[in-house]
């Protein structure tokens, strides 16, 4: 019983008189002969059905026309979109979901034996990280170059974005007026000492949003940026979105920074909650809002190349792009593709002008300065 | 005295060659691992030194340390009242507080992340108790780590210490009461010493098991050195730093064994002989029942049927709500397919392994049985990433491939089965196998006439140990599963990082609905001897 989970006792009296009985082990008999032949044969059973499951289940993987997808993004929020896809087309698609970076990794490694055709994730840095490993096979298609504004792709289309979403302030509407927050960087002001919640070091938003910051204000703001939110919130740290958006509506912290659709997912469902998200940096020359897009691009090996442009191709039509944003309330980037009306319309606020392209450069001195402050 | 003879045989030539060869298999990624921890490069150590690794040391420390010393006060008392007492439903109790074994880690964290959550249930009652501004621990702190892993973890000492109890001699015990000391006095300083190569044994087990976890610390982001290096591997691009890191864990594995073995030697003293009276156990009068059986009846609740009654109720409601499809059955399959595949191909691996150290004990065959054990002393994640690299350079057109994944299983779960099936083959004298020998008949047909069907009960158990194991793992996994290819575990995690509990309940009822028979079964054995 105790090596049930691997663990380290091999021989040994106490262990196994443990197993087998102190009684048995004195008379010196053998053990488990109850363990009787009935059992035996189950597992020959279960072997034999295994064996002949094990024979047949390559055939049926790499049967039809099919595609391997790579995605770094919630199974939820893609799934129904392939689904439409496949019934559209007939092209089965098999899907593995995984860290973003951890399927880099995976693609890395594997090479050119990826079984991999395309690769979905939610974070553009992830994405130009792969296309600088050559991992990501530049495509040429019209349909991309005329729905996808050229800002929200790799410059020789080994991604493409799909769909937006915005890093704000979420505000707690009893404590905190809106007029009061003007910019990001506001919450590090020590006025909102203990008034913050903030998500930990580990969250791609969090890299994404200081990224920008340090692009476009430099090192030192960026610094103090950090130091200030983590003065301000304290032990008020957050693994998920989701429990910031919480702390705010309950009101155990005035202020949040996190992605837009987790305000509205709240939203939904609780409609009185005294939230709202407060978007910053608006003034004439003001830096603007933090925008980091999820992409999609067809892998260097891809084994698949047609199949695979026909589901980008997909996915950056009209149908595609309302389908994949409104599953997440994220912006669609076709812009004659509406946002779910629930959100501030996307003309109405302008974002940071920093290439989506640098966020891999500027990821490592990011996490640098991250781990300099300590944020946790 | 028959081995004494045996010893001095020569180990049959092929037989030598093919468990080196698997030794070496086996051994291989703890090789590599710490050759490439060595060749890592002084600045990432310097980085990591002064970074990560105090933190991820005195996590790791202090989590293991709480759970053991909790896991003690809980095991123990369980097993002493259910071998000292009898009263009504004892019965339920000694078999029900082994079950929490069945539970994943990652499944009763996640079902846990839910209850202390923010506004969640537990939360809920307490402010009900304690006025509306009372919070609960969060789960994603010490706490909340320390108390999953002690309720997944109390049953290996609860085992053990029970085992002990009803084995030891009462006679001591009754000398020192009837001596004048008192019934506490009796217990902590006669009856607990006389158990304690039981208890180092469970605390040595659920240690390893706390060092070696991911799966709950990984939900509940508790940052120990198992976690840290799924972080490497996963959530950079740094292979350099998660093998170092590695190394560490496995440093720190070995020398815990070291220690265990230490004691282990000492602890041949406690071995109690002679003859034993039967325990009685004390009848209870009816308001003892009632405290014994709440105190069980809390930690079972705690440990087993509560999470057990959410994932029925999710499942239940997700499937009824149409949000749960049947696709789970699907990994379930796979799942069941996986698992039997390793445990099998483990088995046929571990026999010659077996077979070669205990009936020809050479300082050369031992050390083919160290080796076949260290996957011990690699966690899931090492593991994995050992072979990522193994492959990588060796076969790259394997990896991805079900291959791959199937010898992490062996790697990880060998040990396991190996030690139950070196203690069965010990069990047979190998006299019935010279007196086989004698009257002419060829090895191979001795193993298969005299030896196997001896042995096939510890065999079997081996096999099922590998395959609940196997049906459990994660972290190995999820970094080597190929596409297309989800086993319940890997289900669980990826829903339950998401917090979407209705879809993670079902693969997690599943698992735990096919490993809880065989984790009763498995216990019962012991039972019908005792």
């Amino acid at each position: 019983m105790q090596q049930f989970l691997c663990l380290p006792l091999a021989g040994g009296s106490t262990i196994r008189s443990f197993f087998f009985g102190v009684r048995a082990l004195q008379r010196g008999r053998a053990l488990n002969t109850r363990l009787n032949t009935r059992w035996m044969c189950t597992g020959v059973v279960i072997f034999w059905t295994i064996v002949i499951g094990l024979w047949a289940w390559p055939t049926a993987s790499y049967a039809a026309e099919s595609l391997v997808v790579y995605s770094g993004r919630a199974e939820r929020l893609i799934k129904p979109v392939l689904d439409v896809f496949e019934d559209k087309t007939g092209i089965t698609i098999q899907l593995l979901t995984s860290g973003s970076t951890e399927l880099v990794n995976r693609l890395r490694i594997e090479g050119p034996n990826t079984p991999a055709d395309v690769f979905i994730t939610n974070d553009a840095g992830t994405l130009e990280r792969a296309r600088e490993l050559r991992l990501l096979r530049p495509i040429s298609m019209k349909e991309v170059e005329r729905n996808i504004p050229p800002a929200f792709r790799a410059p020789d289309n080994s991604w493409i974005g799909l769909s937006g979403r915005i890093w704000v302030v979420v505000a707690n509407t009893q404590r905190v007026q809106s007029h009061e927050i003007s910019s990001i960087l506001d919450v590090a002001d020590p006025r909102w000492k203990g008034q913050l919640a903030i998500p930990n070091a580990v969250s791609e938003y969090l890299q994404a949003g200081v990224s920008v910051i340090l692009a476009l204000k430099g090192e030192a703001v960026a610094k103090k940026f950090l130091e200030g939110i983590k003065a301000n919130a304290g032990n008020q740290v957050y693994s998920k979105n989701r429990q910031i958006v919480d702390a705010v509506a309950k009101g155990k912290v005035a202020l949040g920074l996190v992605n837009h659709y987790y305000i509205y997912r709240h939203l939904a469902k609780h409609p009185q909650a005294p939230i709202t998200p407060i978007l910053t940096d608006q003034e004439e020359g003001g830096m603007g809002m933090i925008m980091n897009v999820a992409g999609v691009g067809v892998t260097a090996h891809a084994k698949h190349v047609d199949a695979a442009k026909r589901l980008v191709q997909f996915l950056v039509s009209q149908a595609g792009q309302r389908l994949f944003a409104s599953l997440n309330k994220e912006y669609p980037l076709h812009p004659e593709v509406e946002a779910d009306p629930a959100l501030p319309p996307r003309d109405s606020f302008h974002v940071a002008q920093v290439p989506l392209t640098r966020l891999s450069e500027l990821r490592d001195p990011t996490m640098r300065l991250i781990e300099q402050v300590g944020l946790r | 005295m028959i081995m004494s003879v045996f010893v001095r045989q020569m180990a049959p030539m092929p037989l030598s060659a093919i468990v080196f060869l698997i030794a070496g298999l086996i051994a291989l990624p703890l090789l590599y691992v710490t050759y490439s921890a060595i060749t890592v490069d002084a600045a990432v150590w310097e980085r990591l030194w002064n970074t990560r690794v105090p933190e991820l040391a005195l996590n790791t420390i202090s989590l293991a340390l709480g759970v053991a010393l909790v896991t003690l006060c809980l095991g123990i008392s369980t097993a002493w009242l259910l071998t000292r007492y009898t009263f009504r439903g004892r019965g339920f109790w000694e078999w029900a507080l082994v079950l929490p074994l069945a539970i994943p880690s990652y499944v009763l964290a996640y079902v846990y992340t839910f209850l202390l959550d923010l506004g969640g249930p537990i939360e809920r009652i307490w402010q009900a108790l304690a006025g509306p501004e009372a919070r609960v621990f969060s789960p994603y702190t010490f706490w909340g780590a320390l108390l999953v892993m002690t309720l997944n973890t109390f049953p290996f000492v609860y085992l053990l210490s029970r085992s002990a109890f009803l084995t030891f001699n009462v006679s001591y015990e009754e000398a020192a009461r009837v001596t004048g000391a008192s019934k506490w006095r009796t217990f902590f300083f006669v009856s607990l010493p006389l158990i304690r190569p039981a208890l180092v044994a469970g605390l040595f087990l659920v240690t390893l098991y706390v060092v070696s976890d991911f799966g709950a610390v990984s939900l509940l982001r508790f940052q120990t050195f198992t976690y840290a290096v799924y972080q490497q591997i996963s959530g950079r691009f740094d292979y350099h730093a998660a093998s170092a890191l590695s190394l560490l864990l496995v440093a720190f594995a070995i020398a815990f064994l070291s220690a265990e073995r230490w004691f282990r030697r000492k602890s041949r003293f406690y071995q109690t002989t002679g003859h034993q009276r039967p325990l009685r156990p004390f009848p209870c009068s009816s308001i003892k029942t009632t405290m014994i059986t709440g105190y069980l009846a809390i930690v079972f609740i705690g440990a087993f049927a509560l999470p057990t009654a959410y994932l029925a109720y999710w499942t239940v409601t997700g499937l009824s709500a149409g949000t749960v499809s049947g696709t789970f059955l699907e990994y379930l399959w796979n799942s069941l397919t996986l698992s039997a595949t390793a445990a099998t191909l483990a088995l046929c691996l571990g026999t010659p392994v077996a077979y070669l150290a205990s009936r020809y004990p050479s300082k050369w065959t031992i050390l083919c049985l160290q080796g076949a054990y260290s996957g011990y002393v690699l966690p899931g994640p090492v593991a994995a990433l050992a072979l990522m690299m193994v492959f990588m350079q060796g076969v790259p057109f394997l990896y991805g491939t079900v291959v791959v994944l199937i010898l992490a299983y062996l790697i990880h779960f060998l040990p396991a089965g190996l030690q139950a099936m070196e203690s069965s083959l010990h069990q047979v004298a190998p006299n019935l196998e010279e007196a086989a020998r004698s009257l002419g008949h060829r090895a191979l047909h001795v193993f298969r006439r005299i030896t196997f069907p001896l042995v096939r009960g510890g065999f079997f158990v081996a096999w099922m140990l590998m395959f609940i194991q196997a049906m459990k793992e994660l972290p190995a996994t999820l970094l080597l599963r190929p596409v297309g290819f989800d086993t319940l575990a890997v289900r669980i995690w990826l829903e339950a990082s998401e917090e979407l509990y209705q879809l993670a309940a079902p693969p997690a009822l599943l698992i735990i609905l096919v490993t809880a028979p065989i984790v009763f079964l498995l216990s019962r054995n012991h039972w019908q001897i005792s």
